[in-house]
C-alpha cells in the first residue's frame, strides 16, 4: 500500500515535469520566432548566446550572433570613408569580464543607386563577431554594447548603441 | 505484484517521454544554431525599396512650415521667420549620412542656379545624438565635424545646428536626409524623405517658386 502511494507520487511528479518541459519548449519556439514589433524599431538584434562558460583568466573565443533588419545595412567595422560610423563591439569596465580582442567579418561591397561609383563596406542579414573574453571567476551578467549606424538605399537612421546581454560563467 | 509491474512500466514510459522531450529540445536548438551560422557565412545583399526606414512622422505638406530659431556654426541665431516671403528648401542632414553626402553637391548647384531667382536653401545638421545644452565637449565635437563637412562640400548656403530639437515639429526626422520645400507664403508644398534625384529636387523647387504647377 505504501509502495503504491510512493509510486503514485512519482507518476504525478513526472507528469508535472513533462508538462513543464512542454511549456518550456513552447516558450522557446515563441522567442525564436521573428520579432516583428522589435525589428520595426531596432535595426540590429542580438540573437545568441545568452550564456557562456569560459575558463577563468584565460582568453576564450565566443561567437556572437546578430541579425540586421531586412532591407537595411550597417557599416562594417572598417567602412571605406572616414565620415561613416563603424560597427564596434565593446564591454564596459567593471563587468568582471574583459574583451581581449574582437574579430569582425569582412564587409560586403554595396552601392547606393544614387551613386553607383562609390562602393561601401557593409553588413546585411545575419553576421557574427568573435569576441575573445577573459573572465574573472564567478557568474557575471555582462551588458556588452554594439554601436552601429544603419541605412537603407535612400536614407539613414541615427547611430545607435544596443545592449548585448551575456551571462558569462568563469570556471 | 502485477499492479506494481504496470505502475513501474507506466513510470518508465513517462520518464522515457521526458528524456525524449529533452533530446528534441536539444536538437531544435542545435539546428537553429546551425541555420544561423549558415546564414552568416552566406551573407547576401537584399535589394531594398525606397522608404524602408520607418518614416515615423506625418507629412507637413499643405501646412505652414513650423517656425524655429537655431544657431549657425558661429553661434548666430537664425529664425525661419527671417526668410519670410522667400521660397525655401530646408534640408535636414547629418555628417554620418551617406545619401546626404551624395545630394549635397546637388544642393550647392541648385542654390547657385535658383538663388538669383529668390530660392534660399537652409541646411540643418541633425546628428541624432540628442546632446544636452551643457554638453560642451559633445557640441564641440559635433561642430567640428559639421564645419569639416561644410568646408569639404563647399556649402555656400546657411547651415544651422541642432536639428534634433525640431524633430517633433517636423514630423519625427527619424531618418536623414529629409527635405522640406516651402513656398513664398510659408506653406510646405512637398516633403521628401531620403534621397531621390537632382531632377526631383529641382521639380520640387520649381513648385515652391510657383513655377511649373
Amino acid at each position: 500500500m505504501i509502495a503504491q502511494k510512493y509510486i503514485s507520487r512519482i507518476i504525478v511528479g513526472s507528469l508535472i515535469a513533462v508538462g513543464s518541459a512542454a511549456a518550456f519548449n513552447q516558450q522557446d519556439s515563441l522567442t525564436n520566432s521573428p520579432r516583428q514589433s522589435v525589428l520595426k524599431s531596432q535595426a540590429v538584434e542580438y540573437l545568441y548566446p545568452e550564456q557562456v562558460s569560459v575558463a577563468a583568466g584565460k582568453p576564450t573565443p565566443v561567437t556572437l550572433h546578430f541579425r540586421i533588419q531586412q532591407n537595411l545595412h550597417i557599416n562594417s567595422h572598417t567602412p571605406r570613408a572616414e565620415y561613416l560610423i563603424p560597427t564596434v563591439f565593446s564591454i564596459p569596465d567593471s563587468s568582471g569580464v574583459k574583451l581581449a580582442n574582437a574579430t569582425y567579418p569582412a564587409g560586403t561591397d554595396f552601392t547606393l543607386p544614387a551613386d553607383p561609383d562609390q562602393k561601401l563596406s557593409v553588413y546585411t542579414g545575419d553576421f557574427t563577431i568573435q569576441a575573445k573574453l577573459v573572465s574573472n571567476p564567478g557568474n557575471h551578467l555582462v551588458e556588452a554594447k554594439l554601436r552601429y549606424q544603419a541605412c537603407d538605399q535612400t536614407q539613414c537612421l541615427p547611430p545607435k548603441t544596443i545592449t548585448v546581454p551575456i551571462d558569462v560563467i568563469g570556471k | 505484484m502485477k499492479r506494481n509491474t504496470i505502475v513501474i512500466g507506466v513510470t518508465l514510459l513517462i520518464l522515457a517521454t521526458f528524456a525524449w522531450a529533452g533530446w528534441a529540445n536539444w536538437m531544435y536548438r542545435k539546428q537553429a544554431a546551425e541555420h544561423a551560422l549558415a546564414s552568416a557565412s552566406h551573407a547576401e545583399l537584399i535589394p531594398s525599396a525606397p522608404g524602408d526606414v520607418p518614416s515615423g512622422g506625418a507629412s507637413l505638406t499643405g501646412k505652414p512650415a513650423p517656425d524655429f530659431t537655431l544657431e549657425d556654426l558661429s553661434g548666430n541665431k537664425v529664425s525661419l521667420s527671417s526668410y519670410k516671403g522667400k521660397p525655401l528648401l530646408i534640408n535636414f542632414w547629418a555628417t554620418w549620412c551617406g545619401p546626404c553626402k551624395i545630394e549635397t553637391p546637388w544642393l550647392v548647384e541648385l542654390q547657385n542656379e535658383y538663388g538669383p531667382k529668390g530660392l534660399q536653401i537652409i541646411g540643418i545638421s541633425t546628428e541624432g545624438d540628442d546632446l544636452k545644452a551643457g554638453d560642451k565637449e559633445g557640441w564641440a565635437h559635433d561642430k567640428a565635424a559639421i564645419a569639416k563637412f561644410v568646408k569639404q562640400e563647399h556649402m555656400q548656403y546657411p547651415v544651422l545646428i541642432n536639428g534634433d530639437s525640431l524633430a517633433t515639429a517636423y514630423g519625427g526626422l527619424d531618418a536623414m536626409p529629409t527635405s522640406v520645400y516651402v513656398d513664398k507664403e510659408g506653406k510646405v508644398v512637398a516633403m521628401q524623405l531620403g534621397i531621390s534625384s537632382k531632377d526631383d529636387m529641382e521639380a520640387h523647387i520649381r513648385k515652391a517658386m510657383g513655377e511649373g504647377q
